[in-house]
């Protein structure tokens, strides 16, 4: 088996030994969505008008919450150590480990989107458009909380510090993102948007893995 | 010795003496700059037709303004220094410039809010670059805290150094995605005064006050990468002498 392969399949088998580390930011997601309703009225139409912004809102928490400590049992186990041992770039095998996150932790919340979108009466073409900003603008998501989580490796009482570190730089996604529901909302033209937001993921997934890397290097230089 | 003057940036002793005379020189001359362009710009310049005297916050609004951008510039330098060069030097001035990088963020955002009152009606609007000079100030917090969380200074400052350089690539960014935001939801709404060109009576106290400012600001750091400086060569002998002297 190959390294790739063994990364992969290790992640896996973690996943299906802790469910719990998938349920519950999923449960998070549905919680907050259910308290939208509650905090501002039961009317349909008001709740479609925002519903789709407050679902991202939801899932870019429900996302942070679970990055938050994507590197951190790794780390103080001593598995990173062992990858710089690995005849591969660290950077490469920290994108297969932030790939394995996005397939394993952050896809579900993407699938269950179209519940909340239901839950808050999104209509049909508006949450069909989420669902495939959701999945155009995840990864770059997934790149820039796994580096918050990577620069919190060596802090003492981190907490939810890489999140804090972390929102400011997601401020384009969010934007873009909102555009295309916007223009979802109005039935004009997504693709343009769809394709920078698109453009992002793919420079983020190129280049932040290289960040983490040389974050994950500092840090274990630093334990020592 | 041709690298010399290169090599003795990384003697803590010499860079504190020199930079005690760089800060008393920058020290008087911003003193006087900041006079001149204060008092001419409050006390002389004329008044606006549109705005009348509230436009004068711009003599402290502009410059503070300028040099929260100015300030995240000299840092990211300050980062490829480190992480290039190793030199411990460049990782105080990455801490003290955070700071005032910070400060001179919130000063920008106090008096704009206090010019926004009087001209706009409202003290914040979501205009872009409010909206974006609030990302600035988070993200300078983000340094900060994330220097605070990490016990061992030379760590902190690399982990510090990887950020500085992730949003410098990231904020051009996020201002242009800010401000195509800001088109889309609300055109044109509010924006800072498209005011007629502005008479060389108005517009020379202000260069004098931006001249003043970046060059205080160039005091602030060197007097807090001084301070901070002495405070992580305490146990070395210079420090101990220098204590001894005073």
């Amino acid at each position: 088996m190959s390294i790739e392969k063994r990364i992969l399949a290790r992640e896996l088998w973690l996943a299906a030994a802790r469910p719990g580390d998938i349920v519950k930011p999923i449960w998070f997601l549905l919680l907050v969505i259910s308290m939208v309703p509650l905090a501002l009225t039961p009317d349909s139409d008001s709740l479609a008008e925002i519903g789709s912004a407050m679902i991202w809102v939801a899932t870019l928490l429900a996302l942070l919450l679970n990055s938050e400590h994507l590197f951190q049992s790794d780390f103080s186990d001593g598995i990173l150590e062992q990858y710089l041992f690995f005849d591969r770039p660290l950077a490469w095998l920290v994108g297969l480990k932030l790939t394995a996150h996005w397939l394993l932790h952050v896809l579900p919340l993407i699938l269950i989107s179209p519940i909340g979108a239901v839950m808050l009466s999104v209509p049909g073409d508006v949450s069909i458009a989420l669902f495939i900003t959701m999945l155009v603008a995840t990864p770059a998501l997934t790149c820039f909380s796994g580096l918050g989580a990577a620069l919190t490796l060596g802090s003492s009482r981190s907490g939810i510090l890489g999140a804090l570190i972390m929102l400011p730089l997601f401020v384009p996604v969010v934007v873009l993102a909102s555009g295309v529901l916007v223009r979802a909302m109005d039935g004009s033209e997504t693709l343009p948007l769809l394709a920078l937001l698109g453009a992002f993921s793919v420079a983020s997934a190129i280049l932040v893995p290289i960040a983490v890397s040389l974050a994950i290097r500092v840090n274990i230089g630093g334990s020592n | 010795m041709r690298w010399r003057w290169f090599h003795q940036w990384g003697s803590p002793r010499w860079f504190y003496e020199r930079a005690g005379r760089w800060q008393l020189v920058c020290g008087w001359l911003s003193l006087g700059l900041i006079a001149v362009g204060t008092i001419w710009g409050l006390g002389f310049a004329p008044v606006d037709y549109q705005q009348g005297n509230s436009y004068r916050i711009i003599y402290l609004h502009v410059p503070v303004a300028f040099l929260a951008q100015a300030m995240y510039a000299a840092m990211s330098v300050s980062a490829v220094v480190l992480l290039v060069w190793k030199m411990k030097i460049a990782d105080i001035a990455m801490q003290s410039i955070a700071v005032m990088g910070l400060a001179f963020t919130a000063l920008a955002l106090g008096s704009g809010a206090v010019w926004g009152k009087p001209t706009w009606g409202t003290y914040w609007v979501w205009d872009a670059r409010l909206t974006s000079m609030l990302i600035l100030a988070f993200l300078y917090l983000a340094l900060i805290g994330l220097r605070a969380s990490i016990r061992d200074p030379d760590q902190a400052g690399k982990v510090c150094g990887i950020l500085v350089l992730v949003g410098v690539v990231n904020l051009p960014i996020i201002k242009y995605s800010v401000e195509w935001w800001n088109t889309l939801h609300q055109p044109a709404s509010l924006k800072l005064t498209e005011k007629p060109t502005m008479p060389a009576s108005m517009w020379i106290p202000l260069l004098i006050n931006i001249l003043g400012y970046y060059i205080v600001a160039a005091y602030l750091v060197l007097g807090s990468m001084r301070a901070i400086l002495v405070a992580r060569e305490r146990r070395s002998s210079w420090v101990r002498e220098l204590v001894r002297r005073v």
